[in-house]
């Protein structure tokens, strides 16, 4: 596949602080790539590096195969509180985006509507934003980043301020927009990112900090175990006791962690069989999604 | 120019939304109207509500048509800038604080014609107010006081629209230093500040930018000294050309101020 995107050693210092320290990645054509981190892990400074808004202090951002200075021309930027001209209606800054990006001016209020139609936002066109609604905001924030149909689409937070609902169908949106375009997202919720992205990339105080495919993640840090429900804590106890394996306890729960697929599921119900202590339940667990971002962002303190 | 209708549409329906395009005007026709009137009623004004003693006499001065119309250039040289330089010191500033000139700095437009669509909207309501409010100033003064040689105002509102061009320029490069406090005070000391001190210790100097404005009163009154006139003119327009560039320079500057 093609890459679209390669930042190269990419450094932004304040003072003393590096808030982006030497990040390495691409991104490929038409994928979708996760900025993952905490808060603070520059994820916000990376994407103003990318859309120009803020100098880089040192690194090099290639797109399409050159260095480029000015690659406002192919972005369509969302940041994380979009604030818009509130004496504006939505039809009317959508065209005005559209214009300003170097969409035809005679098609132009014409891409606005499709636009507003694609993301949901039809029937309020021509109100004034002024009176929108946090959804509706980071709707019209979408148009205005897709209007001119970038070829590189970044988006700080675009869900972390919604609800369930609002969450699900602007992550529709954007699955319906990776068929066209690169998505380079930032979020701080894994689970958002677990049905459409291609790639993750982990941050933590501006280092790239691991990095490939939710699927790659998921292996390395899925750390496998028995989970052992007992019917009561003192059960529980016992079992810690007379496992032959490393076992640890939390109230009524017993856990083995699987070192190489070691033991397999039948031993350890045979040694449950013979202890005579009463069983509700037993499974194979992996680490679920939060646990994984702890582990990868804590990785290394 | 690239953009430039595009961004002067919006400073267009901004102005108009939020009815700038209405209470500027507003101030300065007021003022234009109310020198004339109050100097010309004066007398009955005090006789019916003065509480004079009877047989009363006040010897009025008698004002020529010059002095009314250099009256309510005062009074626009202080409270009218004043409407000015608050007015629009955020005009920049204010969309790089409140995060709205994010939408533009991501997109390929040049920074000259943002600064300009702003210059543009501001000469239009600034100049635009202070010629309306002038010329009901000039209506009301030849019916009360007598008529005022039309050559000599059109010189005298050609300088003072320089004059005017200078205080837009001075507002708008604070706003793209800036941030909008300090944008006020600045450009409140450069147009209000300097032009007292000009007028303090003024008698030294007769090139300056801030003397246009008792410039444009000689052209009125035809008394006016051509060579230092067509001078402060000159550095004045220099100015001018040096604040707007500076402006663009500095607006693309400070795109990393801007809230994301």
């Amino acid at each position: 596949m093609k890459t679209l995107l390669h930042m190269q050693g990419l450094t932004k210092q304040y003072g003393k602080e590096k808030a982006v320290d030497s990040l390495t990645f691409s991104l490929l054509k038409n994928t979708s790539t996760a900025l993952i981190g905490p808060n603070g892990a520059g994820k916000t400074t990376t994407l103003s590096m990318l859309a120009g808004l803020l100098k880089q202090t040192s690194g090099t951002i290639v797109f399409d195969g050159e260095v480029t200075e000015d690659i406002r021309k192919v972005i369509g930027f969302l940041p994380q509180y979009p604030k818009f001209y509130s004496w504006l209606t939505a039809l009317e800054f959508t065209e005005m985006a559209a214009k300003l990006s170097g969409v035809d001016p005679k098609i132009a209020k014409q891409e606005a509507v499709k636009t507003l139609e694609f993301v949901g936002l039809a029937d309020v066109k021509n109100k004034k934003t002024g009176t929108f609604s946090g959804g509706m905001k980071q709707r019209l924030g979408l148009a205005q980043a897709i209007v001119h149909k970038p070829a590189l689409l970044l988006l700080d937070e675009p869900v972390s301020a919604l609800d369930p609902i609002g969450r699900r169908e602007i992550m529709n949106l954007l699955k319906e927009l990776q068929e066209t375009t690169t998505i380079l997202y930032s979020t701080h919720i894994l689970n958002d990112a677990e049905e459409m992205t291609d790639q993750l990339v982990f941050l933590r105080k501006g280092k790239l900090v691991e990095q490939g495919s939710m699927q790659q993640v998921r292996e390395k840090y899925a750390n496998p175990m028995y989970k052992i429900y007992f019917i009561s804590t003192e059960e529980a106890a016992k079992f810690v006791e007379i496992s032959p394996w490393p076992a640890r306890q939390e109230n009524s729960i017993a856990f083995i962690h699987l070192e190489e697929e070691k033991p397999v599921m039948n031993e350890v119900l045979r040694v449950l069989a013979d202890s005579h202590l009463s069983l509700l339940k037993v499974e194979r667990a992996t680490a679920s999604l939060e646990e994984i971002f702890l582990q990868v962002v804590n990785k290394g303190e | 120019m690239n953009n430039f209708s595009v961004l002067f549409q919006k400073e267009w329906r901004e102005n108009v939304r939020n009815f700038k395009i209405l209470w500027i005007p507003l101030v300065f026709l007021l003022f234009g109207i109310t020198e004339p009137l109050t100097n010309y009623y004066l007398p009955q004004i005090l006789n019916a509500v003065g509480n004079m003693p009877e047989g009363t006499v006040f010897p009025f001065p008698e004002f020529t048509p010059e002095q009314i119309v250099m009256a309510t250039v005062s009074q626009y040289q202080f409270i009218g800038m004043l409407v000015i330089t608050l007015g629009f010191a955020g005009i920049i500033s204010r969309e790089r604080k409140n995060g709205n000139a994010t939408f533009l700095y991501v997109r390929p437009i040049s920074y000259a014609s943002y600064v300009y669509s702003k210059f543009s909207m501001m000469c239009i309501l600034v100049i635009g107010s202070i010629i309306l409010g002038l010329l009901a100033n000039l209506y009301y003064t030849n019916v009360l006081f007598g008529s005022v040689d039309i050559g000599a105002f059109i010189g005298f509102l050609g300088t003072y629209i320089v004059w005017l061009l200078f205080v837009v320029s001075v507002v708008l490069f604070s706003s793209a230093a800036f941030s909008t406090a300090i944008a006020s005070v600045v450009s409140l000391a450069l147009v209000l500040f300097f032009q007292f001190i000009d007028a303090l210790l003024g008698a030294y100097w007769t090139i300056s930018p801030w003397k246009i404005p008792m410039y444009a009163g000689y052209v009125l009154s035809g008394s006016v000294d051509k060579t230092p006139f067509t001078w402060s003119l000159v550095i004045t327009l220099l100015l001018i050309v040096l604040l707007i560039f500076g402006a663009v320079y500095f607006a693309k500057r400070n795109i990393s101020k801007t809230k994301i």
